[in-house]
This record gives C-alpha cells, structure tokens and sequence, in this order.
C-alpha cells in the first residue's frame, strides 16, 4: 500500500472511530444534521431540505445504561445501544431526529425518544406493511407530510429542484458504493469486507458531497494498490440488519474468511438500490423506499403460490448477489428480539439450500462481549467450507 | 530408514485440558487438570504426555491446538476448532457415526458429519449455564451430591420430578424447595437431568439427527443423563470409551493429515519453534 | 413424552362474576365450531388476528375467524404451549420472538407433518385454515411474518395481508392534518379484503347486512363501555382477572348479537351486585390498575392473589380495545366499510386531543390518568412479556412520565426548614415480569414476593396520607 492509501484509511477510521466529528465542526459553521436510523428513511428529502442526513449509530462496546431506565431490555439490542448513547447524549449535535416505521421497537419507543430528547425537529414516517398499489400512494402522501414537517423546521419550501438535485446526488453515492463492491469481485477481493463497511459507515456520518469525494478517494486508493489482499480464503456473503460496528466482519477476515458482500442495512440495503429518475421526485422515492429497498419488515405477497417461488421473489436479491460475487458461504446473522428477520430464519435457510449456498446461522446481542463465542462458530463454518 | 512420525493434539477446554500423541495409534493420553487457573499450564499436560511417550517435543512432526482456549498456544502450529476436530476423532472411532452431540463443561454443541468426519453442520449453545455441564454440577452442589454419583442416583428414580425452571438460578432455587417438601434426591434429579437433556434435544434437533449418535465430552459420563438424552432424542446414543479425549485424538489426527497431504504435493511444511510455554487465555 | 411436559395443573382461579365463569365453556366451543365447519366444509375458516375491525365483513361473508392469539394463548393456559414453542424453535426460530407466533407455527408444522392433528392437541386442536387473513398495521411485526412463516408448511393455503396503520402521536402535530390519506388508505385495504373474501368464498358481499352488522358492533362497543363505566363503584364489583375472561367477546365475538346479549347479561349482573354492595374482594382496600401488558395467560391465579391481599382491579388497559363512540366525532357516512376506516382511525387517537392539552402528557400517560382519576386508582401494575414488543415497549416510559407529570397524593414531607409541609408524590407501581406463554420465563415465589412489597408499599401510603 502507497502512503497516498495509508492516509485514506486514516481519515475513514478517523471518522469512524470519533464517529459525528465532521458533524460536530459543521454544527459550528450553522449546518443542521438530521439523525436518522434504519434503511427506511428518504434521506434525499432531508438533503433537500437543506439539511444533513446523519446515521445515527451504536456501539457494541459501550455497556447499555441510561437507556434501561426509560427503555425495556426487550426491544432489539442493536436499537437499544442506539438509544441508549443518544440519552446520554452523544448525538446532542444533531438538531433532529426522524424515526420511520421500521419495526414494533421503533413504533413502540418514539415517544421515549422525542420526549427524552433534546432535538427541536422530530418525525415519525409511516412505512406501509404491504406493498399493493394503494400503498404506494399512501407512501406519497405520507412522504409529502415528511417534506412538510421538515418546510416548517427550516422556513424554507422544498421545491422538485431541490429533490431533483437530492436524488442525483445520493444516486452518484450509490454509483460510487457500487463500485466500491466492484473491487470485491477478484479472488482475494481488492478491498476487505471491514474496510468496506468502515468506509460505508464514515460515508454515513458525512454531508453526500463530502462523503462522495471520500469514496472517490478511497476508490482511487484501492485501486492505486500494488497487491490485493494477502490472503485467499472463503468468500462470506453477510445477511442481516444493520452491522454499523466492524467486530463481526473483521473476525470471519482475521479467521481467514473474506467478506465481499451482504444484505445488511448499512451495506447493500442501504446503498446498492437507486432511485428512478424523470418522473415525479416523491413516486421516485415512494417506488424506491418501500419497492426496492428489500426489507423484511414490509410484506411482498406470494405471487408464486409455492413456497419455492415465494422464497425466490423475496430473496432473489440474495441469490443475485451471491452469484455475481462468487460466495462460497454465508452468514445470517440475527440480532435477539428480532421480529422482522427472527421470523424469516427457517425461510432464509431453505432459500440458501435451495442455492446450495452453506449457511451459519448466528443469534446474537450486539456486544463486543459476544465476539469469543462467535468466534469458534465462524473458525468451525470456515473450516467445513474452506 | 525413515525417522517413525508422531503427532499431538491438545484440546484446552473450560475445565478441562487434554492431550493425546500418535504415531500409528495413540501413544500418550493425558487429562488435565481442572479449574480455570490451571488453565493457562496447558503445557504440563503436554509435557507429561511427552513423558508418558517417552518423546521429547522436538520429535512431534505436528502439533494441533483445538478447544477453547486453542487460540494462543505457543508450542502448537496450527488451530481448528473443536467442533472440526470431534468430527475428525469421532469418525475413527466410529465410522458410522453421523450425529455427535458434545457436552463440555460450559457449552454444548450439536455437530453432523458426512462418512469421512467432514462437518455438514453445527450448533451450540449460547455461554449460559443452563444448557451444559455446569447445570448438573450446581444443581449436585446444592443437593449435597458429588457430581460422580449424580447420574446413577438419577436412575434410581421411578417418578421424575418436573423442573419447571430451565434458568440455573431459578433451577436451583426449585430444587432446594422441592427438597425440603421432601421430594426424593433421586427424583429431584432425575428430573433435573431430563430437563438438561431437554434443552440439549431442543438444540439438537434444529440439525437432522441421524444414526449413530455419538455423545463426548465430560456430560457423556454421566448414564442419567445419557439415558436421558437417548429417550428424548428418541435415537440409540453411543459413548466412547474415553469421551474427554475425542477432540485431542481429532486435533492429532488433523495433524497427521496436514503432513500427509503436505508431503503428497511436495509442499512445505510451516512449523512454529517448540517452546513449551503456558498458555495465554483471551 | 407430551404427556409428560404438561405442567401441573394449578389451583382453579376463581372469578368474581357468572359472566366470566361462563367464558371458558364459550371459548371451547368455538374451537369445537371451527373444526366442525371446516369438517361440513359448508363455510371458509380463515386465520386471523384480533383487533382488525375486520370481523363485520367475515361474518357478512360467512367466513369462519380462526383467532390464532387465541389458540395460542389457550394452550398457554392449559401450560401445554412448551411442545409448540420448542418445535418452532427447532426450526430456526428464536425463543425470543412472538411466543404466541412461535405456538402457532410449532403447531401448524406439526400438524402439516402429521397430516392430522398433534397428539392431544388442546381443545381437538387448531384447524387447517382454507386462507389466513393477517395484518401489519402499525401494532405488531409478527403479525405480518407469522402466517408467512407458517405458509412454509402449507404452501397451498393463500394469505391476504391488510395494511391498517394509524397516525403516530406526534406533539407538534395535529393528527387531522394526515387523517384522510389514512382513511383513503384503510378503505382501500378493506375494499381488497372484500374482493379476496368474495373470491374465496365465491360469495358477492351483501352491503346491507354488512351495515346492519356494523351497527350491531358499534351497540355492542358503546354498551361495553357503559357495561365497564359501571366498574368504577366502590368496592368495584368485577376486576381486571375476569376481564381477561370478559375479553372473549369484545375481540373474538364483535358483531354477533352473542356478544351484544353477552354485556345485557354482564351489565345487568354487576349493576345488581353493587346494588347489593357486593365488591370483587370482600374488604377492599386497594384499588389497583392494569396499565400495561398481555397477562400471563398460565397465572391468571395471581389476580387472586392481589384479591387475597384486599387488591381489587376496577380498570385496565389491555384488551378493553373499545372506546366510546359518540366522543369520537366521527364523519357521518352510508357507506360500511368508510364507517370501519373512521372507526379504526377514531379508536386509535382517541387520546391525542386530551394528551395535548396537558403539558407532558402523551395518549398513553393521558389514558392511565384518565382511568385513575376515574376509577380512583391507588397504584398501577404492569406486565412485561418478553417475548412481545407490541405491548410490552414503552411501559417503563409511561411510567416514568406519569411519575413526571402526574402526583396525587398528598402526603406531609419534611421541608427545608424542618417544618412539616404537604407536598404530592405520585402513583406507586409495579412491574412484573415473565412471559405470555412461556412458563419458563415465570417465577411463582418472584412473582408473589414482589407482590408482597408492592401491597406493602400501597399500605404504606395509605397510612401515611396527608388528609
């Protein structure tokens, strides 16, 4: 690696690792950052808006506290850890929060957040269950009341220019993400699953412009780079929510796995789908949201009317993936208390079967603490695969 | 003439640390001390494995470390899991065996293997008490039983008693009451090894239990809770002779054919300097 | 072996009314009715779930409603459900998610295995749907993933997922500014449900009776709530252990003139007892809430528990999902199904104007201090069911903002100046915790302990009361 790299992942962990620093010096220079969780949210209409789109994040090393006293130990764990350094206040620099309808632990604790906090901008996007036509358009309506809500924080209208220019611009970071998983398809793979992820995550803390230049930078890096990574080993395709801390990834890499792609929400699910462009801004992102963003939450009806095909229209994206990246095994990796993937454990199995397609099935808390007993499960899967 | 090759394998568990050395069959078997401090001196057991060889570690081809405390082992060249390495020991002690179920002193694991020990597929249980060894060990501390005896007394019981708790805690809180409302010891823990045998069947069958099943580890000792796990699994449950040393003898097996394929293709061989030091523990 | 996990049996619970006591009969019997119709095949059995306002157009097509709650929490109460979660548990699923969910798919894939029903199945068994109506609102996740999981062991049984959301409480804004693209929205789910139900039961709907069956369910609420209005006599003559019985017939019974006669009889039966003086505990000295959570379905024995301790439970939360319809200034319409989209709608913010009003207050808080000023409250009691997010998130919350907005009671402190003062405290409560059907998360000596302390605490204050 070149010093012209070594500088790159300096500034990717950096933002990593003091996660919001970019956040906190804009705040300075009278920027507003709109924090958000989950995959479900229309980032373009707050980057319309004027606003800053900020992923809120949790820590895997920081043991839950505050959070217990206003939030059951119930709800998933990975939003648990969320709430719990956004009540400590670690997110105090955000001016808002927007919470969408990504599943019973968001709906059921919006109230602890927008009452327990300090922002002066808080909204609650209803996601429909189902996806028939009439929710579509019902998804219209409600999107229009998002981009209400956030006209009458910042005074200022949001024209369809203004979505327009959103939308191209958050399609050119997902053009940008894309080729970043490109680099993944060679054997070892030029970029590794953790550097990946930690470039996605920083991306995600950062105004779109700034964090399309840091991906440009990183592209041009990796690309830059004399070898590709040192080590051959089983190609791991991830499956799950959001994994917005590297512990898991980095252990199947130290283990001698390679991760080159997945299906989690600060991953593929987040950034891989684009949204269409030439018609009107709000279908666009109505169609993009709850059409293309494949979450279990939503309900896609069985047009097959087998359980095979059912399984191929709601996962297809995962077969996809996995062949056009060449995955030797895979990884499902469900957080406890997780209705929306919990349910769909048994079907997801099947489906992997059915691509014949090894899986490890992991249930977990999302704590550092856990990382040694995953540990002899990820070495025992690589070993029966490699 | 060509120097005779030996291979150890050394398996580190929660309680207990074991090291097995071949040559064309076993030549040195060795279980180690219990208890968590002991641990970290993993290389005694080696050490009086080698005595009992009469080997000196300098003359081992290979040494594989498996179990958990597999990870830093100064003297061992390479690391797989326990769970490859029961598959690999199992198979040669029973060909037919398809199903191995492993009950440590901390955790259990379900593992299937195809007929030449491949892992198909595993599960284990997370790190809580209630589902492994440790379960029966607190519940006959409790009772005032040594754990030797716990399994034989159970079977001395025609009227199990129900343990509505699967919580250790709670498990143990039920028993006491139980006890002093005079339910029968044997009872007491007969029902208490169903219960355990409950929760590893539960484990168990998320993989297709098939013929033969084979039981390791320190829980394999145990015939209440054997018979236990053979009713519930509703499948014959087959117990090798020596079940703590199933992963070691897998370990040095894993070893043995590192070297052999190694030689086949004419590729080096890496092996680390044979140092017998203690263990670090993460 | 089945046998065998069966836990024992506990001590029958008594129930203060006739009403309640007649229940269990009642429920039986429609588990009988479902396997009976799908036997004579004369009429549709579909799964489905409760609180939909969905039951007026099953029964105007004369679809046969499968509650799988229901069965679910059935077999939690015989304490037979082990068998159901360990097998669904088997599969992949974590004992984590939705117990009444992983129940019913145990269930489903045993008895799809089986081709016939599990050995011993609780009441003759859940039948073998001919489709499963499911719905994912804004409520529940395992709602819309529990069919779909069970349809894996059925592929041929079609679903039919209605989306029914409902505007968020959000406090800076008014919930009327989103109303109508809700309404529009639900509308078009029902009008969907319609089609299907008509398809499958190649039955064209009869608008009229489904009218009139509308109308026998808004009766039905309103009486409901003068029916439970009446619980607020002291001593309080029905509490929140028969209420759970209470429940059949508001969620599983609505539009049938059953339920309707059902809360003539119960109306009539408690307006005699206070007459009589007659309160569901003897000497009440306590008047507690129910303000949050499922109960545990296998312990309902500890509401007598409460009783025995002078603990009555004039009002709850759970399960009463009624509210007065003629405070809901709902928009005037012909049309049935636009009446059952107001009507959802209308239930749902009902609190949300009189949350706003006061300072703190949310829908939730605005409800427990609405019932605890109405039926003179002494403390509130929840129940945290681990396996549930849909009920059991934000409980701790609620309380916490009650704590925060809200003290009754006056006692005398000790102010700065070492004078006695009169100062408010608020509300004690209780938490306790277990599980739905999951037996295995409950305690009984726990549970009884903490209710011990917490009767305790309410003497405490009792005493202790600043006149």
């Amino acid at each position: 690696m070149g010093d012209k790299q070594s500088t790159i992942s300096d500034i990717v962990k950096n933002y990593y690792n003091n996660y919001g620093l970019r956040a906190k010096e804009l705040k300075g220079e009278g920027k507003q950052f709109i924090g958000y969780v989950c995959s479900l949210v229309p980032l373009e209409i707050i980057t319309a808006s004027g606003c800053i789109p900020f992923r809120v994040r949790g820590s895997v090393y920081e043991p839950i506290t505050r959070g217990d006293t206003l939030l059951e130990t119930i709800v998933c764990p990975y939003y648990r850890s969320v709430f719990d350094l956004s009540v400590k206040g670690k997110y105090d620099f955000l001016s808002g929060m927007v919470i969408p309808h990504g599943c019973d632990s968001m709906v059921r604790s919006f109230s602890a957040w927008s009452y327990g906090l300090p922002f002066s901008y808080f909204h609650f996007v209803n996601i429909p269950s189902v996806c028939d036509e009439s929710s579509f358009e019902f998804f219209d309506s409600e999107l229009g009341a998002f981009k209400k809500s956030l006209e009458k924080f910042t005074g200022k209208a949001i024209t369809e220019e203004h979505l327009r220019q959103a939308i191209r611009v958050h399609n050119e970071n997902r053009d940008k993400v894309r080729a970043l998983y490109e680099l993944r398809k060679t054997d070892p793979p030029l970029i590794s699953g953790t550097e990946l992820t930690m470039t996605l995550t920083a991306g995600s803390s950062l105004p779109i412009e700034e964090s399309n230049d840091l991906f440009d930078q990183v592209l041009t890096g990796v690309k830059g780079r004399k070898n590709s990574l040192p080590q051959k080993g089983p190609r791991i395709f991830i499956d799950g929510a959001c994994l917005d801390n590297i512990e898991l990834i980095k252990l199947v890499e130290e283990l001698g796995g390679n991760v080159v792609a997945d299906t989690i929400c600060n991953g593929a699910r987040d950034h891989l789908p684009k949204t269409d462009v030439g018609g009107d801004s709000i279908e666009a992102l109505s169609r993009r949201y709850l059409g293309k963003v494949n979450c279990p939450k939503t309900y896609r009806a069985n047009k097959a009317g087998t359980f095979e095909g059912d399984i191929a229209n709601r996962f297809g994206d995962i077969g996809t993936y996995a062949r056009e990246f060449k995955a030797d095994g895979a990884i499902l990796y469900v957080y406890k208390y997780c209705d929306p993937f919990g349910f769909e454990v048994p079907a997801r199995k099947a489906y992997y079967h059915s691509l014949n397609l090894p899986l490890l099935h992991l249930e977990d808390i999302y704590s550092a603490g856990t990382m040694g007993q995953l540990r002899t499960r990820v070495q025992a899967f690589l070993e029966m695969i490699g | 003439m060509t120097l005779p090759d030996y291979f150890a394998g050394i398996d580190i568990g929660s309680t207990m640390t074991k090291a097995v050395i071949l040559d064309k069959g076993v030549i040195a078997s060795i279980i180690g001390p219990t208890g968590p401090e002991q641990r970290r001196l993993a290389n005694r057991v080696m050490e009086e494995a080698l005595k009992q060889a009469a080997l000196s570690i300098q003359e081992i081809n290979f040494i594989v470390a498996t179990g958990y405390g597999r990870i830093n082992v100064p003297f061992a060249d390479k690391q797989f899991t326990e769970i490859t390495c029961h598959g690999r020991g199992i198979v040669q002690l029973f060909p037919e065996a398809r199903t191995i179920i492993d009950i440590g002193g901390q955790d259990v694991k379900g593992i299937k293997i195809d007929a030449s020990g491949k892992i198909v597929d595993f599960v284990m249980n997370d790190k809580c008490a209630a589902g492994s060894g440790r379960f029966i060990e607190v519940i006959a501390d409790t009772l005032g039983v040594s754990l030797d005896t716990v399994g034989d007394l159970s079977l001395q019981s025609s009227h199990p008693a129900t343990i509505s708790n699967i919580c250790t805690i709670y498990a143990q809180q039920e028993v006491a009451a139980s006890l002093a409302e005079g339910v029968p010891l044997s009872d007491l823990l007969a029902g208490v090894h169903q219960s355990l045998a409950d929760r590893i069947c539960r484990m168990v069958n998320r993989l297709r239990v098939e013929d033969s099943v084979i039981v390791t580890g320190g829980g394999a000792k145990n015939r209440g809770l054997i018979n236990a796990l053979s009713e519930q699994l509703g499948h014959k449950v087959l117990v090798p002779e020596d079940p703590l040393l199933t992963g070691a003898l897998g370990a040095a097996l894993m070893g043995k054919e590192i070297i052999e394929k190694a030689r086949k293709s004419n590729a080096p061989i890496e092996t680390k300097e044979r140092i017998l030091e203690e263990v670090e523990i993460l | 072996m089945a046998e065998e996990q069966k836990e024992a049996k506990p001590k029958k619970r008594t129930t203060a009314t006739k009403a309640a006591a007649s229940i269990g009969p009642l429920v039986k019997e429609f588990i009988t009715g479902t396997l009976q119709a799908k036997a004579e095949g004369k009429q549709k059995v579909a799964y489905t779930f409760i609180v939909c306002h969905h039951e007026e157009i099953f029964r105007a097509l004369d679809v046969v409603p499968v509650w799988t709650e229901n069965f679910a929490g059935i077999c939690g109460a015989k304490r037979d459900a082990e068998r159901f979660l360990q097998r669904a548990e088997s599969l992949g699923l974590s004992r984590s998610l939705c117990t009444y969910a992983l129940c019913g798919i145990g269930f489903d894939q045993w008895r799809e295995e089986l081709g016939q029903m599990p050995p011993d199945a609780p009441w003759g068994g859940q039948v073998r749907p001919d489709f499963m109506i499911s719905s994912g609102q804004i409520l529940c996740d395992p709602r819309s993933k529990w069919y779909q999981a069970s349809q894996q062991f059925m592929p041929d049984v079609p679903i039919y997922n209605i989306d029914l959301p409902y505007p968020l409480y959000q406090v800076n804004r008014d919930h009327r500014e989103v109303l109508g693209y809700y309404h529009q929205y639900i509308v078009k789910q029902l009008r969907g449900l319609v089609a299907f139900l008509e398809e499958q039961t190649k039955k064209k709907m009869d608008y009229d009776r489904l009218r009139e069956l509308v109308g026998l369910s808004d009766r039905t609420w309103n009486l409901i709530e003068e029916t439970y209005d009446l619980r607020k006599a002291v001593p309080c003559p029905m509490g929140t252990g028969d209420a759970m019985n209470t429940m059949v017939p508001i969620n599983f019974m609505m539009a049938t003139q059953k339920a309707y006669d059902f809360f003539v009889d119960l109306k009539k039966e408690l307006e005699e007892k206070i007459a009589r003086g007659e309160g569901e505990v003897e000497n009440e000295k306590y008047r507690l809430m129910w303000g949050g959570g499922l109960p545990a379905w296998y312990a309902l024995n500890d509401f007598n528990y409460f009783n025995s301790k002078g603990a009555s439970f004039p009002a709850e939360t759970t399960y009463r999902m009624v509210a007065p319809l003629h405070e809901m200034d709902l928009p005037e319409t012909k049309d049935p199904i636009e009446h059952l989209a107001w009507r959802w709608l209308g239930y749902w913010t009902f609190w949300y104007d009189r949350a706003r009003k006061r300072p703190g207050s949310e829908p939730d808080v605005e409800r427990l201090i609405n019932r605890i000023e109405e039926y003179k409250i002494d403390g509130v009691v929840m129940h945290e069911a681990f396996s549930c997010r849909t009920w059991h998130v934000g409980l701790i919350w609620q309380l916490h903002q009650l704590s925060k907005i809200y003290k009754p009671i006056p006692v005398y402190v000790i102010g700065k100046d070492g004078k006695k003062e009169k100062g408010y405290r608020e509300l004690p409560s209780l938490v306790l915790e277990s599980d739905i059907i999951d037996i295995t998360s409950y305690s009984e000596v726990d549970t009884r302990n903490k209710i011990d302390a917490f009767v305790e605490t309410l003497e405490s204050i009792r005493t202790s009361r600043a006149a």
